[in-house]
């Protein structure tokens, strides 16, 4: 209905639009769910000060959306296919060095939080490098941290060959190391002591890489292919398949999640504590998140989708904005959720 | 598709062999004295009791009597799934607070108070108000000392010198082969 025809001063806008929906939702939704969440004061016990209380979780949501978008960029060979390298090339021209530059950001913004989690088990003393030695090796949050900024390095080096001789560098390598990375994140979260603890650990590690490829791919899609009409009709039906799965794959494994280690902590009651404790909350607000994309997701999907097949013009990048909003959203609880206390 | 999956179950199973000795999200079931207790004579010890063993380091228990003041004594001992700390004679009756901060198992602070009364005033004297940042100092100067030999053992200190060279080569990377890309790439 709209014209569409200018395509290149809008593409613009929505890229500035999806980038600042992301970040601003997922750094809003982190200091609110802190700020609801903050450790109440305990009279002669030294707690960390603002800067680490309200900076730490920050950090962690960036670092997020950097490996987020590492791995959306390292899925577009895949989705784009490699048929007809005149029309992908300029495309993964430009993703390739994009993909570099969110892997170093990633790698350093680990590094950065293994300083701040120092800090905040050194409440009043500022971190030397023999604290943060000592954290990394006693901790195993310290150790994954560790783990996935190395990972990032390592996707930053073979990002870097692939900028230098394109494709011929695999792009399931790529792939792999990316969530490779991502892998240790959630092993610094949460964790229960029981025989249920390997099981919830994989569904876990299903629930990080599910929401990274979804929240990845359709970011990088809307941000670098949604200008070319006919390149989108090829890759969003491929993508949306894949985005169905992960929706099915996140929602079940963070339910799954959730309740499992609520339920496996001893001292929490079960349909009470979803109400009362921090940590039951927050599953709740994540819950109305994933509830609040399947409308969104559903009408590009059902709605959009046939129309962009037939390669109209079509308001998919708005709502796709708003999709990604949300998805930040997300992110940002997911992280206050990792600390959250249970009681 | 299908051999990535793969490929990434079996890095998957590969990690939670290496990472998981079980750790948890501590979560304090019990104490003694008892919360909201109501107590004739100050106990001589407050001993907190844990789901799961407490991490050693970091644990610190602080004993607050009612105008203020400070009543814990000696450093902070962690046993396990205990963590305990000694109580001077406690002086005026009234509601003392026992603040700790320990570290989980799962690598996380976890905080919290109990509360108790005592309904009798003890012999004790407010001495000393301890500043609150007394109870982190003393952990600094045997942390460095342990990390100076971590070091040296080529653990920690290690990986970090290996990524911190890696930063520097991959840095001058990155900037020479952008550089180059973004020449021919402003021209079309």
């Amino acid at each position: 209905m709209t014209a569409t025809v200018e395509r290149a001063p809008e593409s613009g806008t929505v890229r500035r639009l999806l980038a600042g929906g992301l970040v601003s939702g997922a750094v809003l939704a982190v200091l609110a769910a802190t700020a609801l969440t903050a450790e109440e004061a305990v009279p002669g016990i030294a707690l960390p000060g603002p800067l680490v209380e309200y900076g730490l979780p920050v950090l962690r949501v960036l670092l997020d959306l950097a490996a987020v978008a590492v791995v959306g960029l390292s899925l577009l060979p895949k989705l784009l296919g490699f048929d007809e390298p005149e029309r992908t090339e300029p495309v993964m021209r430009r993703a390739r060095p994009l993909a570099v530059t969110f892997a170093w950001a990633w790698a350093v913004l680990a590094l950065v939080v293994i300083v701040f989690q120092t800090a905040e088990l050194n409440p009043g003393a500022l971190p030397t490098p023999g604290m943060i030695a000592e954290y990394v090796d006693n901790v195993g949050a310290g150790q994954g941290m560790l783990f996935s900024a190395a990972c990032a390095l390592a996707y930053a080096g073979f990002g870097l060959l692939a900028v230098r001789f394109g494709e011929k560098v695999p792009a399931e390598l790529r792939i792999v190391i990316a969530f490779f990375g991502l892998l240790p994140i959630p092993v610094t979260g949460h964790a229960v002591d029981s025989v249920w603890h390997d099981p919830i650990m994989i569904s876990m590690e299903l629930h990080v890489m599910g929401s990274a490829a979804w929240t990845g791919g359709l970011l990088t899609i809307i941000m670098l292919v949604a200008a070319d009409r006919g390149l989108l009709a090829r890759v969003l039906p491929k993508f949306s398949r894949l985005a169905t799965l992960a929706l099915v794959l996140v929602s079940v494994s963070g339910l799954v999640n959730g309740l499992a280690t609520m339920a496996l902590t001893q001292g929490v009651e079960l349909p009470g504590a979803v109400f009362t404790s921090d940590y039951g909350l927050l599953v709740v607000a994540k819950t109305a998140c994933v509830a609040l994309l399947v409308p969104f997701a559903a009408h590009i999907r059902f709605r959009l989708l046939p129309r962009i097949a037939e390669r109209q013009g079509t308001a998919v990048a708005a709502w796709a904005a708003a999709e990604i909003t949300v998805m930040g959203l997300a992110y940002g609880v997911a992280v206050a959720l990792t600390t959250a206390s249970m009681s | 598709m299908r051999r990535i999956l793969t490929v990434l179950l079996f890095a998957c199973a590969a990690l939670l062999g290496v990472v998981t000795p079980a750790q948890a999200h501590n979560v304090l079931i019990g104490s003694d004295p008892k919360d909201g207790a109501q107590l004739a004579t100050g106990p001589e010890k407050i001993t907190l009791t844990f789901d799961q063993p407490v991490r050693q380091g970091f644990a610190q228990i602080s004993v607050t009597g009612p105008d203020g003041s400070r009543w814990e004594d000696g450093k902070t001992a962690v046993d396990s799934q205990e963590v305990g700390v000694g109580v001077r004679p406690l002086g005026p009756a009234g509601q003392y607070v026992v603040g700790y901060r320990i570290l989980s198992s799962d690598g996380h602070p976890v905080a919290g108070k109990i509360t108790f009364t005592l309904t009798a005033a003890g012999p004790g004297t407010a001495s000393q108000p301890a500043p609150a940042s007394s109870a982190a100092a003393p952990q600094a100067p045997d942390l460095s000392a342990q990390a100076a030999e971590a070091a040296q053992n080529g653990g920690a200190g290690m990986a970090v010198l290996w990524i911190a060279a890696a930063l520097v080569v991959l840095g001058g990377a990155t900037v020479v082969a952008l550089r180059r890309t973004r020449g021919p790439g402003a021209a079309e």
